[in-house]
């Protein structure tokens, strides 16, 4: 569903898409197969755990039927899929064995002298590598400002999300850091809490 | 009836009426943009402000709200690929699409113009049908209304992308996420671990926000982000040949909407992606699906402005609500003295008709503002990655918030964001999830009703003929495409064998 084809001006450029499973030519990668492990393991256990409420009641659908029915589809459908990626995955070893002598095929695509395409600078100038990294840092930002709010509230709480995902994850200056922050924090005010009158968690300090 | 109208005509054309109406569409407009925010919380959180108002001014604002949230919807899906609501879940499939291969203006368009002639085409439904299909909705059972939920989750084929097993999957993950809480007809209290705030469920809104709007934030990022987009003017303008495309796409859908939304419960959402997967199945450019493709937004959007005028179908003719904003609505009659129902066309004509009449004017004036302001919303797409995405998180945290005003909403959208972001990382996709979400409640009830129309019986099902027909329609949906590929496999190596030697 990912990937549309990119437009404007910026397509010289385009982002490096990195999936999963898009190995050029190759099979599910270990990433693949243990998503797809973790998912027979939660309709295991919610299929097991549904069977308390009851999947038949005097004969009849009872409270454990729909988590009974799903878990174990769920579990069934993974395991299938597990299956069927260990096959693949043992197929493209044998392809890949059989074209060893050749050489890589993706090796050989870059040329000499150039970086790999997951060394590729995305339009920001960062490498996979600090990529990676800024998402893990987005993950914390907002999990720290979501701890944050019954302290200083949900308004100054994620403003300052954007404060310092602007200055530290975009390396933008303080000046646009502050103003997006400003900016944020007068939109939700005006919007949320002036014109629809959304009782925002103001937190113990009460500010906003 | 044309006497009737003409009073409808007299009433909605007051300039009062018609201040009120556009106010109540603008507003609309700007809440259904605002992540969480659907038409239902919109029409609540506005409703006292019309209490001041003359009943009918009063009910053309308020429904002005709930059609300008469609609209509004359908921006952020196809700006910034953050739903409003359930129902412009599936126009970031294709709207989104559009707008990243620089043509948003055109997919805002698009939007507008296939909900404008779904709401023409459903007013005057409306207004010569509403008794008849009334009455006709009445017959549906819990086995009727399950075999059309069976079949509207038979459309995850048209979603699965090429791994079919996969979609199933993720939309028995959202059934089961549907199943927490306390159990729809019984009191038992599932999945919830000791936890208060999972008594009432999961959210759905709060997921879908999780899943839409952080997770794809989350995997621009990780993509490497998203250039500033700066299309040229002429690609911003809907073309004849989107015009050509859009309207078989719009008709289906009108249509669709308006059979479904009769369907107390069955709602809009429903409509959509049904419409969607239709359009995977007859439509001329079915390949382009999910690639950007003008049907891929015409048909899901005539089908949700279609599906939401049709709510008001049960909600006037029987005072049952259509959908949760028509529940809302309900409410706001009541709070004027009103009492939906067969008597309210015979007492409150002037009421009724003015309202009728003022979807059509409600809907022109959405036209005459969305269709000039498509290019110009499209130019949020020039505001740097770096800026935008921030702001999205923004919002969209806000706008879980204010769902159920409880900070629980924002833990429940940053789970599935995290969420979001591996699924889409790892090719699982996120539509059949939302769409087990969304009819897991009412799969449950139905199946529960069923169960016990049938003493236990579920084959029922298939004794009675509309629910037989429906049921048996969901099977071939799904198992069609399995064995057509299945065929195909089969020949393709025969074909080969027989190539070979001339190749």
């Amino acid at each position: 569903m990912s990937g549309g084809p990119e437009g404007g001006a910026g397509a010289d450029r385009a982002p490096v898409q990195v999936t999963a499973t898009g190995v050029a030519g190759g099979g599910p990668t270990r990433a693949d197969l243990v998503g797809t492990a973790l998912l027979a393991v939660l309709g295991l256990a919610a299929a097991v755990y549904g069977w308390r409420y009851g999947f038949l009641v005097d004969g009849q659908v009872g409270a454990g039927f729909l988590p009974v029915a799903t878990g174990g589809f769920i579990a069934v459908a993974s395991t299938a899929e597990i299956v069927r990626m260990g096959l693949q995955r043992r197929a493209t070893r044998a392809d890949d064995h059989v074209r060893a002598p050749v050489g890589d095929e993706r090796a050989a695509a870059v040329p000499t002298g150039q970086a790999a395409p997951d060394e590729e600078l995305d339009v920001f100038g960062r490498t996979a590598a600090q990529r990676g990294r800024a998402i893990a840092v987005v993950f914390g930002l907002l999990g720290a400002a979501l701890l944050l709010v019954p302290l200083i509230g949900l308004l100054l709480s994620l403003s300052l999300a954007v404060l310092v995902l602007v200055l530290v994850v975009e390396r933008k200056g303080p000046v646009a850091a502050v103003a997006s922050a400003a900016a944020c924090l007068a939109f939700g005010w005006l919007v949320f809490v002036q014109v629809l009158g959304a009782p925002l968690p103001s937190g113990a300090l009460g500010l906003v | 009836m044309l006497d009737n109208l003409a009073l409808g005509v007299a009433t909605a054309v007051s300039p009062e009426n018609l201040l009120w109406c556009f106010i109540g569409v603008a507003l609309g407009t700007v809440i259904g943009m605002l992540p969480g925010l659907g038409s239902a919380t919109g029409v609540a959180l506005l409703l006292p402000v019309t209490l001041a108002l003359e009943p009918v001014t009063a009910l053309i604002m308020l429904a002005g709200i709930y059609y300008g949230c469609q609209y509004g919807a359908s921006i952020s899906s196809i700006l910034i690929s953050t739903p409003g609501d359930s129902s412009s879940v599936v126009l970031t499939l294709d709207g989104y699409q559009m707008a990243r291969n620089g043509r948003a203006g055109a997919a805002l368009a698009v939007s507008a113009l296939s909900s404008f002639i779904a709401a023409i085409i459903t007013i005057v439904g409306l207004m010569l049908l509403a008794a008849p299909i009334a009455d006709l909705a009445l017959r549906f059972g819990p086995p009727e209304t399950l075999a059309v939920i069976l079949l509207g989750l038979s459309t995850i084929v048209s979603f699965a992308g090429d791994n079919l097993l996969r979609g199933i999957t993720m939309a028995a993950v959202g059934l089961l996420l549907s199943t927490v809480g306390i159990a729809s007809g019984f009191t038992d209290a599932r999945f919830t671990f000791g936890s208060l705030n999972l008594l009432s469920g999961l959210d759905f809104i709060a997921v879908l926000i999780g899943l839409f709007a952080i997770g794809e934030v989350l995997h621009q990022i990780h993509r490497g982000g998203e250039a500033p987009i700066r299309a040229r003017f002429k690609d911003l303008v809907i073309t004849r040949d989107d015009v050509r495309r859009m309207i078989p796409a719009s008709l289906r859908g009108t249509g669709l909407g308006f059979a479904l939304g009769v369907l107390p419960g069955a709602g809009a959402t429903l409509a959509t992606f049904m419409s969607y997967g239709l359009e995977g199945r007859v439509g001329k450019h079915r390949a382009e699906l999910g690639t950007g493709a003008v049907e891929g937004v015409a048909a899901p959007e005539a089908s949700n402005n279609a599906a939401a005028n049709a709510s008001f179908i049960p909600t006037l003719s029987l005072g049952i609500p259509g959908s949760g904003t028509t529940a809302v609505l309900l409410g706001a009659f009541v709070v004027f003295g009103l009492q939906p129902g067969p008597l309210l066309f015979e007492q409150q004509p002037a009421l009724v008709w003015g309202l009728l009449v003022s979807f059509v004017i409600g809907n022109f004036m959405l036209l005459v503002l969305n269709l000039p302001l498509a290019p110009v919303f499209a130019q949020a797409l020039r505001v740097p990655y770096s800026y935008l995405y921030p702001f999205i998180l923004f919002i969209s945290l806000l706008g879980a918030f204010a769902i159920g005003n409880n900070t629980f909403s924002l833990w429940v959208a940053f789970t599935a964001g995290v969420l979001g972001y591996f699924m889409k990382r790892f090719d699982f996709p996120a539509a059949p999830l939302v769409l087990g979400l969304v009819l897991g409640p009412l799969l449950e009830r139905s199946l529960v009703q069923t169960s016990a129309l049938g003493r236990g019986d579920l084959m029922i099902i298939f004794e009675r003929p509309i629910s037989a027909a429906f049921t048996v329609a969901a099977i071939l949906a799904i198992l069609a495409p399995v064995v057509l590929a299945a065929v195909r496999r089969r020949r393709a190596p025969g074909r080969a064998r027989q190539s070979t030697p001339t190749a």
